[in-house]
């Protein structure tokens, strides 16, 4: 295995496209798996010091970089409000300080694993993932990425550079999980955005392939029946099915409470 | 196999050189190139933080990252931790606050603490328990590290204060 | 006089090293010329080997060798982990070491474990406990094989095996051991008695989970001694099975036991015999670390148990009898089980009329059961406190006079036949009465409970000795072989200091090896303090025998009328006459000195047990909508004899309590219908975290042990054994159900809600 540091984003894309190639960010989803073997790449293209962080805040949407770690969305001073409080309240529950210091929010949607925890707050946010590859930038909506099981829309030479969060003044989300006692990952995780037009939104995890938005406008709780949930030794289908209910609604209830200034 | 590579880091304070492949994580070559063995592996999944070091301040688990990502980074492992020759208040507080048993998990918890003090001066046992998740230790059941951790908090808060 | 410096708080004196990195655990050391050992361990659980093929590896950069049991130097045929630290011909579980690959580094050895291809012919995988003790059904091991002979059990507590009876229960190969205790008429007794509970519980297997994971390193020395330097509990024990496994002397083999990360029962001589086994073979030093993966599978974890049990008793709270099965899973371990100890705690600390009490040790082809912590307590506890807690609200009595009301007091006859020595069940229960958690308990919120039980561990013995040796500078020296587990050596130098008449800063606590020690025995069954400890108060004692004796001289002054204070030796009443410890070991201690060295070697031979008793108070919140379970305080109570450093015993009884809230809440190693483990790492084998362990107060009783130093007892063990039922009971008193299988995970918890509708 070889490693090289590229110093630009060029320079990083070129350097992916050599096949087995593989990106490293904070190392803490990729660097596990190398360690079980899982995943044998050739090359390792350390993207880790290029310039994709930072939390940049404009009128009506919200910029995250790649590279911006959970400790830096945790303590983001700009996500206080009750519109982004999902995405700081779920970065705070992600693994321990250890992760959260080189944990990125890119790798974890690249790395897409069906127990974690942010996809949920990106689908229910509503953000839009932006990508790159040397043949150019392109934009594909949360609902869109995510394909399955540790499967995305990222072509094999492609990075993510961007996340992109809309901004609905006045609504409130929060993120609420129960997580695997071992593993710390969500067993049942539920994104939920309510918006002052009466509309919300729910975004589950850890429940089975991939996470996946409820279906519905009315009451998202509603569409869980319909929903894919998978049972496993620990949780049987049964009990996550509920649990699906039961965090959903939590976040809903805590998302209103945001929105309407009534909680915390 | 890849060649190995001389690799310049700069560890407690001084630069030093060590072999290591590209593949090579951070901890082995703490530990095997280096000889710092207070750096201790407890798992394979990234989880224990018996490995736990200090990268640029903040701590990381030297087990789920390449030697090669410490490059040009400065790297605190508990034997340089303590400042010259006298214990580190957080190390000072483990030994009297009776923070440790085995031991085994003892470095690790120190410089997760430390992390957390920098930004937290004054945390409550919630914050310290939130913080130290990453950190098992099956001998102690906590609570002496926790009471170590707070009374590191008061003595650090007061020795700025003096 | 000064101060004593028993019962005195003090910083362990290992503390300074651990906290600065400068203790070298066994993983540490550098040991010039080293080869790194990896093992190859079984796919299957229960088969035939049939091929090894080990080209492949042998042909990668840096592999030394690839080595198989044929390779090692083993001297008999035996069938347990010493004797056959790779398997020969049946692995009978899956993670069973069947080769080692031998490389110049720990990579190169890894790499090389995947290009070993092994071939196995399968044999049914034994994996239900229960199905495998009737007659007929398939073995968990069909090679016959000498079962051994190793010393392993005696480590942990002294327990006979019950009464022999005639009455043969049909029963399969796969019972390796059955165990029956009864005294009364049990069954006549229930019948007749006012109330009577029953149930039946499971426990799962429970791993160790030590942070550092086993670790040996071994070598020869030009004299042809092998020296092996480990994560060991004991290492005369270590030189004893090495010799066994290699046919060596024992004056052969040198075990040093390194500074123990961890250990909880479950590190005795599983790597050592792998280490020796290859440096033996390859005439180089030879270092085995395992992989937390290696770690869980290919180790000794606690056995799952079974117990049916039914308890009565009258209207007025008495107990009458107790009737118990008791299966327990011994994996592959032939060569003992716990089912002589579970068998005698599960009647817990309390008088019955009448017992009728069966264990049965079981094979099957999962793990190499070991022991952890109170082997045989915790799972004893969880069924008959979760049964007496059901008895008290059958009784309508409050459950904690109900304990009281039948906590055996000294002299009284237990199970096992014989009288309890003086113990403090009642002591401890009446602490817990005041506390102000048991009285809150009427009063708290929705959802939320707190649960009482109790629990005992009985102790254990072994003869050991100590020597102290005071320094030219009045320093003494302490040096045992025990291995400080828990503390030990911080405990031992506040025994030797008050005994001699130093202060503890100026004794240092050596741990010796095989080669240069006194005897000691492998820590575990909470005997060390007991033992150990008492060897050291007799050496001291000795030792200021020599004192007396050479100051009497100096000062003109006989010896009776001389007292010992903070190294200085004086007359009584009359402080002016002195002389330093540092002026007459300077005398001693010099060429044509007048005086013995001021040494002293002490032994200890306890005979009488020395139980100690805990009481745990739980207090639990349930979220019905989950399952969840969230531990707001936790209380315990322990009879500690004599708690020569409160810090320290704190320190024991709160790690014990967090290893019994792991048993209750997250820890299960599980198989597959296959006997494949589903929980090999930390990502499915939760241990409690700093996060969900709460506050956990102490409350030291001290009912001294009339044997021990000081009083002192063991008292390693207690503090875990009965957490998980004082959480179950919690839990019921919270939400109203009662949980028969532990752990009580979310998704158990909220099953059983809604099966009772609560
Ligand atoms: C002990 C532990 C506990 C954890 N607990 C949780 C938890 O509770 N919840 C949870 O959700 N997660 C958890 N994680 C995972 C953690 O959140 C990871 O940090 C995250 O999933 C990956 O981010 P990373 O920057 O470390 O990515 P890396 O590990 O560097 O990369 C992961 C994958 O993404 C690819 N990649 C990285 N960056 C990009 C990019 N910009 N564009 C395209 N591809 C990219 C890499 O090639 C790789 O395939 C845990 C991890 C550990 C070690
Ligand atoms: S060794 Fe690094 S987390 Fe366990
Ligand atoms: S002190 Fe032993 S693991 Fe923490």
């Amino acid at each position: 295995m070889e490693h090289v540091r590229p110093s630009t984003l060029d320079e990083a894309l070129e350097g992916l496209a050599a096949p087995d190639a593989k990106a490293l960010a904070g190392g803490q989803s990729l660097l596990p798996v190398m360690k079980l073997r899982i995943v044998r790449p050739s090359v390792l293209v350390d993207i880790g010091r290029l310039e994709l962080g930072g939390v940049h805040m404009s009128e009506n949407e919200l910029r995250l970089g790649a590279l911006t770690t959970w400790n830096e969305l945790e303590s983001a001073q700009e996500l206080e409000r009750p519109a982004l409080a999902a995405l700081a309240e779920c970065a705070s529950g992600i693994g321990d300080l250890q992760v959260r210091n080189r944990g990125t929010l890119g790798g974890s949607l690249a790395h897409a694993d069906p127990a974690s925890d942010m996809p949920a707050v990106v689908l229910a946010l509503g953000a839009q993932i932006v990508l790159r590859a040397a043949s150019g930038e392109r934009t594909v909506s949360a609902e869109e990425f995510f394909l399955g099981p540790f499967t995305t829309a990222l072509g094999p030479a492609e990075l993510i550079t961007e996340v992109v969060f809309p901004l609905v003044e006045g609504s409130g989300s929060a993120y609420v999980k129960v997580e695997h006692p071992a593993s710390g990952f969500a067993l049942a995780g539920a994104a939920a955005v309510v918006r002052p037009d009466g509309g919300q939104s729910v975004a589950l995890t850890g429940m089975g392939g991939q996470a996946f938005l409820l279906a519905s406008d009315a009451n998202p709780v509603d569409a869980l029946p319909d929903a894919e949930i998978y049972g496993d030794r620990f949780a049987p289908v049964e009990y996550r099915r509920h649990l699906a209910g039961v965090v959903a609604r939590r976040a809903l209830d805590r998302a209103r409470e945001r929105m309407e200034g009534t909680g915390e | 196999m890849p060649a190995a590579r001389q690799l310049e880091l700069v560890i407690n304070g001084e630069r030093r050189s060590a072999e290591v492949e590209p593949r090579t994580l951070l901890v082995h070559a703490l530990r095997d190139g280096l000889g710092l063995t207070g750096t201790h592996v407890g798992c394979d999944t990234s989880q224990c933080g018996a490995c736990t070091v200090l990268l640029d301040g903040r701590a990381v688990k030297s087990c789920t990252m390449l030697a090669v990502q410490a490059e040009g980074a400065e790297v605190t492992t508990i034997e340089g931790f303590a400042r010259n020759d006298e214990l580190h208040p957080i190390q000072r507080a483990f030994v009297e606050h009776h923070g440790l048993q085995c031991g085994f998990c003892t470095p690790g918890m120190i410089l997760t603490a430390s992390d957390l003090l920098t930004r937290a001066p004054d945390p409550d046992d919630a914050t310290i328990r939130r913080a130290l998740r990453g950190n098992f230790c099956r001998c102690t059941g906590y609570q002496s590290i926790v009471d170590s951790v707070r009374a590191a908090a008061t003595a650090l808060r007061e020795g700025e204060a003096a | 006089m000064s101060e004593s410096v028993i019962g005195v708080s003090r910083p362990r004196v290992d503390a300074p090293d651990k906290v600065t990195g400068a203790t070298h655990f066994a993983a540490d050391g550098h040991v010039h010329g080293l080869l790194h050992a990896r093992l190859v361990l079984s796919t299957e659980a229960h088969a035939l080997l049939q091929r090894v093929e080990r080209d492949a590896a042998l042909a990668m950069p840096g592999v030394v060798a690839v080595l198989t049991a044929d390779d090692l130097p083993l001297a008999s045929a035996g069938s347990d982990r010493t004797t056959e630290p790779l398997a020969r011909t049946e692995v009978v579980f899956a993670g069973q070491p069947v080769a080692l690959v031998v490389a110049e580094s720990e990579a190169a050895a890894e790499d090389a474990v995947e290009a070993v291809v092994v071939e196995y012919e399968p044999l049914p995988a034994v994996v239900d406990v229960e199905d495998a003790m009737l007659p007929g059904r398939a073995l968990a091991r069909v090679l016959e094989e000498d079962a051994g002979g190793g010393d392993l059990e005696s480590i942990h507590a002294g327990v006979d095996k019950g009464q022999e009876d005639g009455e043969e229960e049909q029963l399969s190969g796969n019972v390796l051991d059955t165990v029956h205790r009864n005294a009364g008429d049990a069954t006549a007794l229930l019948e007749t008695s006012d109330v009577v509970v029953s149930g039946t519980f499971r426990t799962p297997w429970v791993y160790q989970a030590y942070i550092e994971p086993q670790v040996a390193t071994a070598w020869l020395e030009p004299n042809e001694t092998l020296v092996v330097s480990t994560s060991t509990q004991g290492s005369f024990v270590t030189q004893r099975e090495l010799a066994r496994a290699f046919g060596l002397p024992l004056e052969r083999i040198r075990v040093i036991a390194e500074p123990l990360g961890g250990a909880f029962g479950g590190k005795l001589a599983l790597m050592e015999p792998l280490a020796a086994g290859a440096a033996l073979a390859l005439r180089r030093p030879v270092r085995v670390v395992l992989t937390r993966a290696e770690d869980f599978q290919a180790t000794n974890p606690a056995s799952a148990q079974v117990t049916h049990l039914k308890i009565g008793a009258r209207k007025d709270g008495t107990l009458t009898a107790i009737a118990a099965r008791m299966i327990v899973d011994r994996g592959s371990n032939a060569g003992w089980g716990v089912e002589g100890i579970t068998s005698l705690l599960v009647a817990g600390p309390y008088r019955w009329e009448a017992h009728e009490i069966r264990g049965y040790g079981v094979q099957t082809n999962r793990f190499t059961f070991g022991a952890y912590r109170g082997p045989g307590a915790p799972t004893a506890a969880f069924a008959l406190e979760t049964l007496m807690d059901e008895l008290a609200v059958e009784l309508e009595l409050d459950p904690l006079e109900l304990r009281l009301q039948n906590a055996v007091v000294e002299d009284d006859v237990g199970v096992s036949g014989n009288p309890f020595p003086r113990m403090g069940a009642v002591e401890v229960l009446e602490r817990i009465r005041t506390h102000p958690l048991w009285q809150s308990r009427d009063s708290l919120p929705d959802n939320e409970g707190v649960g009482l039980a109790a629990g005992y561990w009985p102790g254990g013995n072994e003869p050991a000795a100590a020597v102290c040796r005071v320094n030219q500078d009045g320093t003494m020296t302490v040096v045992t072989s025990a291995v400080d587990m828990s503390g030990v050596n911080t405990g031992f130098a506040a025994i030797a200091a008050e005994t001699f008449g130093l202060s503890p800063d100026q004794v240092r606590v050596v741990a010796a090896d095989t080669a240069t020690g006194p005897y000691s025995g492998a820590s575990g069954g909470s005997k060390v303090t007991y033992t150990v400890g008492k060897a050291v108060l007799k050496a001291a004692e000795a030792a200021r025998e020599k004192l007396l004796a050479a100051a009497s001289d100096e000062l003109e002054i006989a010896p009776a009328d001389l007292e010992v204070v903070d190294g200085v030796v004086r007359a009584v009443g009359a402080p002016d006459h002195s002389i330093t410890v540092a002026e007459i070991s300077g005398k001693a201690l010099r060429f044509g000195g007048r005086y013995e060295p001021i040494e002293g070697h002490g032994g200890s031979a306890q005979t009488r047990g020395a139980p100690s008793v805990a009481a745990h108070l739980a207090h639990a919140r349930v979220d019905r909508e989950t399952g969840e379970i969230t531990l707001l305080a936790h209380v315990i109570a322990q009879d500690v004899g004599r708690a020569l450093n409160p810090a320290l015993v704190e320190g024991q009884m709160r790690g014990g309590a967090a290893q019994g809230i792991g048993w209750a809440l997250y820890e299960e190693l599980v198989h597959d219908e296959n006997g494949q483990l589903l929980t090999g790492s930390f990502l499915d084998y939760a241990i409690p975290l700093a996060e969900r362990v709460p506050d956990i107060d102490t409350l030291i009783v001290e009912v001294p042990a009339p044997d021990g130093p000081f009083g002192a007892k063991g008292i390693g063990e207690a503090p875990v054994i009965a957490a998980a039922p004082a959480i179950a009971n919690a839990v019921a008193a919270a939400v109203g159900i009662r949980l028969r299988e532990l752990p009580m995970t979310a998704p158990r918890v909220w099953a059983t809600l809604e099966e009772s509708g609560a």
